[in-house]
């Protein structure tokens, strides 16, 4: 039991707060995003205790709706800090369910440990790339938003493919 | 064919991919590339999750080091687990049957095997109750690379394992009233080549000399020769009741301790276990020793000889068990060759089941040499708190006392046997209220 607190759900506990601190404090006046992020902690530790899964991908969903507010609030053009932030969001969730596996006798094995971090440094430097491509001056248009909806479709039919086999 | 493996899919993955799927249509609402950035990390682990998730193929061999053992001991289980593909984690669980334990009851270890890889889990067993047991029920668990799916299987690689009760040391047995006519232990009433005295008789054409009483010829001027007492064997029948099966209520922890202790034994354990030690000791004594089984199933064996009988005797007992049935039985169910004229009849049997008790009551009508080894049922009865329960369990005991004066008045000794007690007192105390019925010597 401590065992599973101090190696699973203490740095989950942690990282969510930072993930919801985190955005609040490039903005001043933030009482309602840093609601939506205690909120979040709240409902991190209530999927930790009680054990409910589902309420540690609502505490994620929050802490995403939190940033990307924060970034709308702000007007901010791009923010660097997004593939960081994205990866760190990733960790935060695979630590959640460790710690909710960790109840049921499961744990982390050493191949697990290592493809995760590997998909945390992918996913940001995936992140990182799209960044880049976003930045890009490019004009926006009707083509360049029918790829992007057509990109989100073929990525949905790639994982339901995957999922079928 | 090996039987497909149940498939169970973590939450996680559900949870990625509505994440992953709100982050893309968020990047698209809001025309901003960062929903779609946050989204990416759970996107590509569902999607790499997903592309190394194949169900596992396995081939699994079960071993034992020996297929018997005597209670008490131990066994060495192996399982070798051979990958066919690769295993990101893999458990394995042997379900073992009752009367066996793990030693020491530790977890499982979970281990990853790469494709061609065999990975042997061995465990030692304490064999903690007589009885013939399968072992090899392996329950085996896996996860894919990135714990998104749980794979489980149950095979079954069923091997026997036959516990045997520990031989019992008696030293004295319940002396049977008649003989056989073959060699053995056991001193015949009749006369003849012997070395036991029996009496002195007139000289007769055809006696040795070597017999001829010198003492007794000069005393009485005639000769007068010696006469002995051959040693013959004996045919002993065990008579093991199975209709009724009397416990203990279930309150002790089930850990080996416990189990090993005869206290906590069911009438029908404690039972098999002296007529283990019984036909053990008896066909060490050169008798011929049959079984009957009396029960729900009917079970025999005809009196032999011998080391085999031996094994074929404590396999039969130890397989016994108690199978519920209404149907009214008698002696005519059982092989006449079963009970050869003239053996002793020991009946084990805790004298609850009026089928029991009427077979048993025709068995000494018919001229059968009966000893009665009466697992008294009311070490498993506790009295009860009321008046109204005492006084039924006084009166139970009264009958049962009546039916054990019948007994007693048809000649027959009825031993009561409390669980913890020392076999040897019973057979003791069998000996001495035979030898006062006069049904042997003394």
């Amino acid at each position: 039991m401590t065992r599973r607190i101090t190696t699973w759900v203490l740095p989950g506990a942690m990282l969510t707060a930072a993930l919801a601190i985190y955005p609040a404090m490039t903005l001043r006046a933030a009482p309602l995003l840093l609601g939506l992020g205690g909120l979040a902690f709240v409902l991190f530790i209530a999927g930790q205790t009680l054990p409910v899964p589902g309420a540690l991908a609502w505490a994620l969903g929050l802490l995403a709706v939190e940033y990307l507010a924060t970034l709308e609030l702000r007007d901010a053009a791009f923010d660097v800090a997004a593939p960081g932030y994205g990866a760190a969001l990733f960790l935060c969730a695979e630590l959640g369910w460790l710690g909710l596996e960790a109840r049921r006798g499961g744990g982390l094995w050493p191949g697990r440990a290592v493809v995760v971090a590997l998909l945390a440094l992918v996913g940001a430097a995936l992140g990182a790339a799209l960044l880049l491509l976003a930045a890009a001056p490019v004009a926006g248009g009707v083509v360049l938003t029918g790829l992007g909806v057509a990109a989100a479709v073929a990525i949905a039919a790639c994982l339901a493919w995957l999922a079928r086999a | 064919m090996p039987a497909p493996w149940a498939t169970t899919t973590s939450g996680r993955l559900a949870a990625y991919l509505g994440l992953g799927g709100a982050g893309l249509l968020a990047g698209l609402l809001l025309s901003r590339p960062e929903p779609v950035i946050l989204a990416a990390p759970l996107l590509l682990a569902a999607a790499v999750g997903l592309a190394l998730a194949r169900p596992p193929r396995l081939e699994v061999d079960v071993r034992l080091d020996r297929e018997r053992a005597l209670e008490g001991e131990q066994v060495e289980l192996e399982v070798e687990v051979r990958a066919l593909r690769p295993v990101a984690r893999l458990e394995v669980e042997v379900r073992l049957p009752a009367g066996l334990v793990q030693l020491p009851p530790a977890p499982e270890p979970a281990s990853s095997l790469a494709a061609g890889e065999a990975y042997g889990y061995h465990r030692r067993l304490l064999c903690c109750r007589w009885g013939g047991r399968l072992v090899g029920e392996v329950r085996m668990r896996a996860r894919d690379r990135l714990g998104f799916f749980t794979y489980r299987e149950e095979e079954r690689h069923l091997l026997p394992l036959r516990v045997y009760p520990p031989p019992d040391e008696l030293r004295r047995l319940v002396r049977p009233a008649e003989t056989q006519a073959f060699v053995g232990n056991e001193v015949s009433r009749l006369k003849g080549e012997g070395i036991e005295f029996a009496d002195i008789r007139a000289f007769v054409p055809g006696d040795r000399v070597r017999r001829i009483n010198w003492r007794a010829s000069a005393k009485r001027g005639q000769l007068h020769v010696n006469e002995m007492h051959p040693e013959r064997n004996a045919d002993v029948v065990v008579f093991l009741d199975t209709f009724t099966d009397l416990r203990h209520p279930p309150a002790a922890p089930r850990n080996p301790a416990a189990l090993m202790t005869s206290e906590r034994e069911s009438s029908l354990e404690l039972a098999v276990r002296a007529a283990a030690a019984l036909v053990g000791l008896y066909l060490r004594r050169r008798d011929r020793v049959g079984l009957v089984g009396f029960g729900g199933t009917l079970r025999w064996l005809r009196p032999a000889m011998g080391e085999r009988q031996l094994y074929r005797l404590v396999d039969a007992l130890i397989d016994t068990e108690v199978v519920l049935s209404y149907a009214w039985k008698g002696l005519e169910v059982i092989p006449r060759r079963t009970l050869p004229p003239r053996s002793l009849v020991i009946a084990i049997s805790p004298l609850v089941d009026e089928r029991t008790v009427s077979a048993l009551f025709d068995l000494r009508s018919r001229g059968y040499d009966l000893a009665i080894l009466e697992v008294t049922p009311l070490a498993f009865v506790q009295p009860g708190r009321r008046e109204a329960e005492k006084l039924a369990y006084r009166l139970w005991d009264m009958e049962r006392e009546a039916l054990r004066g019948r007994f007693l008045e048809m000649g027959v000794a009825v031993t009561a046997w409390q669980p913890g007690e020392p076999l040897e007192a019973a057979l003791a105390s069998a000996g001495a209220l035979r030898r006062g019925l006069r049904v042997v010597r003394s």
